[in-house]
């Protein structure tokens, strides 16, 4: 067991290596790419502005209540846009195209070799950029957080990470369905705006469904809430859960993909 | 062949193409509701406890961001730039350059038969939502028809300023590569100074000056502040519908400068 991990973090640090050599190759293109995701990322903090101008609060949340919600929200996708993104949308097209062999043919697990293919050094860039909208945000609410709470922030960001991924996994997995993931990538857009919300901001059906049935609410409120509030168990356990068995569910749709996907290449 | 005949040969062929991926445009625009609902909420939240934001009422913004959703799939350039990109690259355009068919022609009917689907389609699950979403909803009554009026060349120019930015982007790869990036960031910027994030209205109003003269003003948040009576003086929004002419020229010599250039720098291989 340690052997084979070590085996896959070896495979996953000479794709990083490569990732890295390229990015250096085409530095236009990297900066371009960083300018990009953090302009993204602004306007994401111009709309907290905005509305806070005209308003003092929004469900109870005050502006930098709601900078840090946003701001936790960010750093979770900069990590996903860092590892995870374009190996996972590639899948769509790979899938259509028949390039998807080309990783069913490699000496390892199919869903780690897609998902650990590229590496964005764009994305890790503006990971910093995030942190500090949070500690920012934080430092504007006057919060002084324990060794715990950075710690089990932390561990919030990481299941962040890990719903993300299974989000986004799931929703792409429906190309081995669908004739073309052309557009089925919006359904992650669509569904991770909410993370910028704070929980109380949603009522009857929508609660139910964006709190309760899927993670998209707790995965950012719950990192920001144990800043602001401290280390509630209630929540930690809610997300802890919720992970695993996103996780699993992502899991499950890909594996079923997988198994109905024919070779489309001669 | 007339000179219409070609192209609206080339509209039709259009229009089975998108067709194929009917399903993806529903997807998308099924998808879309979820953002709808993600403005619902956050607006509905901000207006807790107060009658107006900015002077405008709940539902009044939430008609502003309803119609913006609609407008989004008749009016954006959603793939043309990309398209226009890989057929750059592919070389497929040199079947335009010895045949008697202008490209940014093909090219816009292309665009209008890709919209007509696409807009047709989001309107489904719009109108299947239009139950839940019809208390909310407050357009302008007939005292605003005059605005009304002005919309229905605004719209048509929105269209054709969203399409010819995208041209512009696509015929970039004569000089690069990789477009993408550049595609993304302008994308980024008309989602804001196009009022998609926020009305435009409502940032400060210097800020808000200043993005009247930029095209992105024109893409979406002009036509769509005239229909939602956001913008309620004539004067006004006449003097938007010169600026919006007035960048709508400026840009199609842009691109004719760009194809005329780019031309230059291109090398037609192949048999």
């Amino acid at each position: 067991m340690p052997a084979t991990f070590a085996r896959y973090a070896r495979i996953w640090l000479a794709s990083i290596r490569y990732s890295l050599v390229r990015a250096m190759m085409f530095r236009g293109d990297f900066l371009m790419w960083a300018l990009v995701e953090f302009f993204w990322m602004s306007v994401n903090v111009l709309l907290v502005g905005i509305i806070y101008g005209h308003t003092d609060s929004i469900a109870g949340w005050s502006k930098y209540e709601m900078l840090l919600l946003v701001g936790s929200t960010l750093l979770v996708q900069r990590l996903l846009m860092a590892f995870f993104w374009s190996n996972l949308f590639e899948l769509g097209r790979n899938v259509r195209s028949g390039h998807f062999d080309f990783f069913l043919a490699q000496p390892g697990a199919p869903l780690f070799m897609i998902s650990t293919r590229k590496f964005d050094l764009d994305g890790l860039v503006n990971v910093p950029v995030a942190l500090a909208v949070v500690v920012y945000a934080a430092h504007q609410l006057q919060l002084h957080p324990s060794l715990g709470q950075i710690a089990a922030y932390a561990l919030f960001i990481v299941c962040g990470l890990a719903l993300h991924y299974a989000t986004l996994l799931t929703i792409i997995s429906l190309v081995f369905w669908l004739q073309s993931a052309k557009g089925i990538e919006g359904g992650y857009f669509g569904l991770t705006e909410f993370s910028r919300l704070p929980r109380e901001s949603l009522r009857g059906i929508t609660a139910v469904l964006f709190v309760y049935a899927l993670p998209v609410v707790i995965v950012s409120n719950v990192p920001a809430r144990v800043l602001i509030h401290g280390f509630e168990p209630v929540y930690a356990a809610w997300l802890l859960a919720a992970t695993v068995f996103w996780v699993a569910v992502a899991l499950t749709v890909f594996h079923s993909g997988l198994r109905r996907y024919s070779s489309a290449s001669s | 062949m007339s000179v219409l005949a070609k192209y609206r040969q080339v509209f039709l062929t259009g229009l089975q193409t998108n067709l194929v991926y009917r399903w993806n445009f529903a997807i998308r625009a099924a998808f879309s509701l979820l953002h709808l609902v993600y403005v619902f909420t956050l607006w509905g939240a901000a207006y807790a406890g107060k009658t107006d934001i900015g002077g405008f009422a709940l539902g009044a913004t939430l008609t502003y961001f309803t119609l913006l959703l609609v407008l989004q799939f008749f009016l954006s350039a959603a793939n043309d730039d990309y398209e226009i990109s890989e057929e750059i690259r592919n070389g497929l355009i040199n079947q335009f350059l010895t045949k008697p068919i202008n490209y940014l022609g093909y090219r816009l009917s292309l665009f209008f038969s890709a919209r007509l689907v696409a807009g047709s389609l989001a309107l489904l699950p719009v109108l299947a939502a239009l139950p839940l979403l019809g208390k909310y909803l407050v357009f302008p009554g007939t005292e605003h028809l005059p605005l009304y009026l002005v919309a229905i060349p605004a719209l048509l120019l929105a269209a054709f300023i969203q399409f010819i930015i995208a041209y512009c982007f696509g015929l970039l790869t004569f000089w690069f590569l990789e477009i993408q990036s550049f595609i993304i960031l302008s994308l980024a910027v008309e989602s804001v100074l196009g009022g998609q994030i926020f009305p435009l209205d409502l940032m400060p109003g210097w800020l808000y000056e200043l993005s009247r003269w930029l095209p992105y003003y024109y893409q979406m948040y002009f036509p769509a502040a005239l229909l939602t009576g956001r913008i309620t003086d004539l004067g006004f929004a006449l003097q938007g519908l010169a600026i919006q002419t007035g960048w709508a020229i400026a840009l199609l010599f842009l691109a004719q400068a760009l194809w005329k250039r780019g031309l230059r720098r291109h090398t037609a291989v192949g048999g």
